[in-house]
């Protein structure tokens, strides 16, 4: 085992020699550039396509919010607007209701008066004509009773000359 | 050499739990020296990244499915890091630097760590994590560097530089020191990490090759993915730091 350990320390030692760790050349430039290559391409096919994608989604995100706050806005506003209107109509159905009730209470009272009222003339002509037989039979009875105390009291005046 | 002798000597199942560092695979390109394995785990790495991204974002809703959901998980995460170091005005055109930085080192670092490139053998050196080559991880740290500086510049002009004498003059060699010492720590914090762990990994598994080393590769792939994080919040905070304002 210390005999693999030996190679690695001999490894190292002699790596040093030819190469090495700290062997700078032209790897390193084109590594940068090469870097810089690989940064360019995934730009192209990661970056950018995928921050397009976010942001338009962000965009389409805050349009449609202020577009759905708009509509709730204007939902609110047509709900108040119906809300008023509902109250109006209530108040109005109401009036009408009431206008209604009064007329027709007013009608039906009028009817009540005027059937009163015909039912008064009815019996006041009755009642006239009533009286009207009873003055008419009343003064045929005097007629009567005129001419009977007349014929008595010729029959009683002949009677005395008579006798 | 001792060395050949003993590498004779070892058995081919040694060979497999072998550690080989400082030794390169040499690609030479009009009279420049190039580490081939550090290049070709790179483009690997870059190309698993290149095709999950395109997979991920070829077709794109605006109700995410699937893979979407993921990669927007990816995105803001990375999004973030970005956000949090450097602020909610000017993070915007620095996310993609901060997410390729991120990206590649835990992308590198867990392919180094979960693909048993030991069963490739090269005609020299191995194939590991790119990061584990001090080239890379100066190559991540001076582009840091050349960032902030931008940022700086392309914000406040020649007045960036007043930084320096910030809060009072005194600081003045401190501050410029700062800026030799940023990439510093940041190449070698990555580069320390990555091949101490891989060090320490291999060394386990030269002596006991069974069983022992998980926990260590457990921590190993955990401290990689740790790496990426500071390596890019980190990136982050210093552009950050040279685009705030100083209250002037």
């Amino acid at each position: 085992m210390t005999n693999y350990l030996y190679i690695l320390a001999l490894q190292i030692a002699e790596a040093e020699s030819e190469g090495g760790l700290f062997d700078f050349n032209a790897t390193l430039p084109l590594m940068a550039v090469q870097i810089l290559l690989f940064m360019v391409i995934l730009n192209a096919v990661f970056y950018n396509p995928v921050a397009k994608v976010l942001d338009e989604r962000e965009e389409y995100i805050r349009k449609n919010l202020t577009q759905a706050s708009d509509i709730l806005a204007k939902a609110e506003a047509i709900t108040k607007q119906y809300e008023k209107d509902l109250a109006q109509e209530r108040r109005e159905a109401q009036l009408i209701i009431s206008v209604a009730q009064k007329e027709a209470q007013d009608i039906v009272a009028l009817e009540i008066k005027q059937a009163q009222k015909d039912t008064e003339l009815l019996v006041n002509e009755a009642t006239s004509q009533l009286n009207s037989q009873k003055q008419k039979a009343l003064s045929a009875l005097e007629d009567q009773v005129n001419t009977l105390t007349e014929q008595i009291k010729s029959k009683l005046l002949s009677n005395q000359l008579i006798s | 050499m001792t060395y050949n002798l003993n590498c004779d000597i070892s058995n081919s199942f040694y060979r497999l739990a072998e550690v080989e560092v400082g030794k390169h695979l040499y690609w030479e390109i009009a009279g420049f020296k190039l580490h081939g394995q550090v290049f070709i785990v790179s483009w690997l790495v870059m190309l698993a990244l290149i095709i999950f991204a395109l997979n991920g974002t070829r077709k794109l809703n605006q109700i995410p499915s699937g893979i979407q959901n993921f990669m927007e998980y990816v995105y803001e995460f990375l999004q973030d890091i970005a956000k949090n170091q450097i602020g909610e005005e000017d993070y915007r055109p620095w996310v993609p630097y901060i997410s390729t930085v991120f990206l590649f080192i835990f992308g590198a670092n867990w392919a180094g760590a979960l693909i048993p490139w030991k069963l490739i053998q090269l005609p020299e050196g191995e194939l590991a994590a790119p990061t584990n080559d001090i080239n890379v991880t100066v190559a991540l740290a001076l582009l840091t560097s050349i960032s902030y500086f931008y940022a700086g510049i392309s914000k406040k002009g020649i007045s960036y530089f007043s930084r320096y004498v910030q809060p009072t003059p005194i600081l003045l060699p401190i501050n410029i020191l700062e800026d030799f010492t940023k990439p510093l720590s940041l190449s070698f914090r990555l580069f320390g990490n990555v091949l101490a762990d891989e060090l320490v990994v291999s060394v386990f598994a030269l002596l006991v090759p069974i069983l022992i080393p998980l926990p260590v590769m457990t921590l190993g792939l955990f401290a990689s993915s740790v790496q990426a994080l500071i390596f890019s919040t980190l990136s982050a905070a210093y552009i950050g730091e040279a685009l705030e304002d100083h209250g002037h």
